[in-house]
């Protein structure tokens, strides 16, 4: 072919013009105009970002986070690719009975009326403790209050559980004992203002990556602002840290007791502010001084915890001090501490430094837990959806607690059984002892989520046990135990409200439909109760909304008072935080404030009110240094850690449907030093064997510096390599959280 | 003069071989240098299409067959909170829920973050394509490299 130059330059200016206005050209084409944008929150995990569900042809097409919710805009990477789960193959749409062993498909009719009949019978047979629901963090608050009541004033069992007990009951027990009353005291806003982080059990830039991106940023802001990181593991948390305290597996307490003591030492505590607002306290709950404090920190110098947690004591020392002399310090928590044999004590210890020096209260000074699950926080704790509380911060042993819940319900004084229920542990067990012999489960996966699960998974399999799951998807491990399943609407196929590690309440709208026969959670649990024989005034329910209208009178007496958000301003407004107590008002940023926390009044003569304490002080408790369950021997040499990847979010029921998240990280592997791997002759990609005294399994080796030596580290979302079949199902005695952290274990290459 | 047509006749075939085998040679190098230097680490680097099940895990790989855009992406504010290659530009083979492009697309991807942002843009400078043009790609580190390209210093009046 023959081109002239000039041809050619005719071409070339002709197909440059076409692509300069191919630009917007292109840009009309890959548009996708959206029919509307239905505001909600994130389904996953605690931080509880403000999502828009973009729904063309009445389906979810897109979403985009919502500018006006703590997140400004800002989404994950899991949140961002939100969409596919909805759509997923694996949706249940019909009911399922299990005959001759099998799933098969059944009417709603059939489904609920076996269910009902096995919960009369059992209960008939056996009394209300032989029945039992297992609910969950990701349930809406509705559905939680509302499972909740059916039990415990229907069907007068108080066995109501959910996974929070594997995710925030120690957080729960370590604001209760120090400030008397539940939740974190300040807010996602004071990241803005804090020029200290101190950041320990969490790996916030994997499991709360929004709020890793804020502190990031307020970093950036301000280059004096410190991070400090305290984790066994150097995660990409680590990688905005000024300091990473890398220690032994289990000796935080020793840490915070040694920081403790040196911030005495050093005269840096705020005498002014301890003398007013704490009062001392030992683990028989007697009542102590300041003096006292400072003898049993002697136990804690910086050198004796150096022996113990392999820690510097000068980095100690360091560290304590910028805790304490930066203007204001936030910490920042999660299962790290939580999920310990010492959760609460844990706990309790960052409150104490807190405390000690005073950054409370202030903008940016505050002790933060962070929670794993959207609605743990909020739903499950605040409504009572466990087996010793009741709603809004009472407890079922109180009998003016109890007769105020009875009064509200419209009950017969002293009706309500004032017996706690089991824990979760405890549940599961005496399911395998044949004690509760009927188990509604709602929207989770204990039969991957638990510890020790081998143990768990053989009880539920028994024979004489029921166990009815209202569940979404029909892949969930614990399927295999059901012997009904319902299919439930997902995430924004029904309306309902989420609360986030920040009291904070936002509304899920309902954007599309859900598929099949599938039904809100909400009407199954109603329609279910009729069956059962509940009187239907105690379940007046049409949908979500009508029991929100409940809730908010239950709780509109306590502190936890939700007065103010009603469903208007939550349909309207991009999340609420409580309390809130009437419809003007913008919701509590900071509480035990005189002038922010509506529940102190204005003439209240000091500048703090502890009002959940009785003296109206908070407490700094003597907690003392104890070890794991199981610690590493010469048998078992090794600590295994289990935790999430930034990919996959808790049983990956959800995120396996994303074909990203899938092959980002398509199984479970093991994390080992490159250390200990060059001693044992691992490589990266060889298989290694995994032993603990419960079960063993083989793992790719991933070698890196992330564990520190002597620690492995395996994440848990796989269906297949089940890591909680390795883990300890020891418990905090004081809230009892399983300890999924900490066991030992024995590494070979295979 | 010969014309051009029966050069080409002659040593045209010339024009595609010798390009071809210099290719051909220089990835066979490639291959090699990176399996000697990287003796430690098992680069599917080789096998990117035919193992998609675990093609989503880009960086590991790109580090070392594009090492710039690797590094570039890892000291990015997308990199220190890992929002991951797969986000944006979707699976090489196209099987993701993400389009699989260079440059992603403004509506379906960018805006899912930066809707406020872009709305700004465009109330300032009209409509475009592509982000990439002002904000250099995987830029705006933490350590501040950003904004490199002089349309987006220009002032806003």
């Amino acid at each position: 072919m023959d081109v002239t130059r000039r041809e050619f330059l005719k071409c070339a200016a002709a197909s440059s013009a076409l692509m300069a206005i191919g630009g917007p050209l292109a840009f009309a084409a890959t548009e996708q105009p959206v029919d509307k944008w239905v505001k909600g929150v994130c389904r996953f995990c605690g931080t509880g970002c403000g999502v828009m569900v973009g729904v063309k042809n009445k389906q979810a097409v897109t979403v985009k986070g919502d500018p006006n919710n703590h997140n400004g805009g800002f989404l994950c990477l899991k949140g961002a690719l939100m969409t596919p789960i909805i759509y997923a193959k694996e949706r249940l749409t019909q009911p399922l009975i299990r005959k001759n062993g099998e799933l098969v498909e059944a009417s709603w009719d059939e489904a609920l009326d076996l269910t009902a009949s096995k919960f009369k019978d059992a209960i008939k047979k056996d009394g209300p403790r032989s029945v039992a629901y297992y609910g969950s963090g990701q349930a809406l608050t509705e559905e939680t209050y509302l499972a909740s009541k059916i039990f415990k004033a229907g069907l007068k069992s108080n066995n109501v559980e959910g996974n929070p007990r594997l995710c925030m009951a120690s957080a729960v027990g370590g604001y209760v004992t120090t400030y008397g009353k539940d939740e974190p005291c300040g807010s996602f806003s004071d990241i803005d203002a804090a020029t200290c982080f101190f950041l320990i059990g969490t790996n916030t830039s994997e499991c709360h990556p929004i709020l890793f991106k804020r502190i990031a940023a307020r970093k950036q802001s301000d280059p004096n602002v410190k991070v400090i990181v305290v984790d066994p593991r150097k995660t990409n948390t680590a990688r905005i840290a000024d300091i990473h305290v890398g220690f032994v597996p289990g000796t935080d307490l020793a840490i915070m007791n040694a920081m403790a003591y040196v911030i005495i030492q050093e005269e840096l505590d705020d005498y002014r502010f301890h003398s007013r607002y704490v009062s001392f306290m030992d683990n028989k709950k007697n009542k102590l001084t300041f003096e006292d404090y400072k003898k049993f920190l002697e136990d804690y110098t910086p050198e004796k915890a150096e022996k113990l947690s392999g820690v510097p004591a000068a980095t100690i020392r360091k560290i304590a001090k910028i805790f304490a002399e930066s203007s204001a310090t936030m910490s920042m928590w999660c299962m790290g501490l939580n999920q310990r044999i010492r959760g609460v004590w844990a706990n309790n210890l960052v409150s104490n430094l807190h405390l000690l020096t005073g950054q409370i209260g202030k903008p940016g000074a505050t002790p933060f837990s962070l929670t794993g699950q959207p609605n743990a926080c909020g739903g499950v704790r605040d409504t009572g959806g466990l087996s010793h509380l009741l709603p809004a911060g009472r407890l079922i042993k109180k009998k003016k607690h109890r007769n105020e819940v009875e009064f509200l319900w419209g009950m017969e004084p002293d009706s309500l059984n004032p017996k706690p229920g089991y824990h979760t542990i405890a549940l599961f067990d005496a399911l395998g002892k044949g004690k509760v012999k009927a188990l509604l489960i709602l929207c989770t996966n204990p039969a991957q989520s638990l510890p020790n699960v081998n143990k768990y998974r053989e009880a539920m399999a028994r024979k004489d046990n029921f166990i009815a799951v209202i569940e979404c998807f029909r892949d969930a491990e614990t399927l295999k135990f059901a012997d009904v399943v319902f299919p439930a609407a997902f995430w924004c196929e029904r309306e309902g409200v989420y609360g986030c590690s920040e009291r904070r309440y936002a509304l899920i709208g309902k954007a599309i439909d859900p598929p099949g026969q599938a039904r809100p959670s909400v009407n199954i649990l109603v329609d279910l109760a009729k069956r059962i024989g509940v009187d239907p005034k105690l379940v007046p329910f049409k949908d979500s909304s009508d029991i929100w209208e409940e809730w908010r009178r239950v709780a509109k007496s306590t502190p936890y008072n939700f007065w103010g958000i009603t469903r208007d301003r939550l349909r309207k407004e991009s999340g609420i935080l409580w309390p809130c107590p009437t419809e003007d008002h913008p919701g509590t940023e900071i509480r035990y404030v005189r002038g922010k926390d509506p529940n102190i009044p204005k003439d209240y003569p000091k500048k703090y009110d502890f009002y959940g304490k009785p003296d109206h002080r908070a407490v700094i408790w003597f907690r003392p240094y104890k070890g794991a369950a199981e610690e590493p021997d010469k048998e078992y040499p090794f600590v295994l850690t289990t935790g999430r990847v930034i990919d996959h979010w808790h049983t990956g029921t959800m995120t396996m449907k994303v074909p990203e998240l899938r092959r980002s990280f398509p199984k479970a592997y093991v994390e080992i030093n490159d250390k200990d791997a060059k001693k044992m002759g691992i490589r990266n990609g060889d298989n290694v064997l995994l032993t603990t005294r419960r079960d063993k399994m083989v793992f790719q080796a991933r070698v890196s510096d992330v564990c520190r030596p002597g620690l492995v580290f395996v994440p848990w979302f796989d269906v297949n390599l089940m890591i909680n079949k390795l883990t300890k199902d020891a418990f905090d005695p004081g809230s009892k959280q399983p300890e999924f952290k900490i066991c030992a274990t024995k590494v070979s290459k295979v | 003069m010969r014309s051009f047509s029966s050069i080409w006749f002659r040593w045209g075939k010339w024009f595609f071989i010798i390009p071809l085998a210099g290719i051909v040679v220089l990835g066979i190098i490639s291959v090699i240098y990176i399996k000697l230097a990287f003796p430690e680490t098992r680069c599917e680097f080789a096998t990117h299409l035919e193992s998609p099940d675990a093609a989503a895990d880009c960086f590991e790989c790109h580090l070392k067959c594009t090492p710039k855009i690797a590094q570039d992406w890892y000291e990015s504010k997308h990199g220190v909170i890992l929002v991951k290659c797969f986000v944006c530009h979707g699976q090489p083979d196209g099987k993701g829920s993400v389009p699989y492009a260079v440059d992603p697309d403004v509506d379906g991807t960018c805006r899912k973050c930066h809707d406020p942002s872009i709305n700004r843009m465009e109330h300032l400078y009209g409509l475009e394509l592509n982000c990439n043009k002002c904000h250099p790609f995987h830029q705006n580190s933490l350590h501040h490299k950003a904004y490199v390209k002089p349309i987006a210093k220009k002032k806003i009046e």
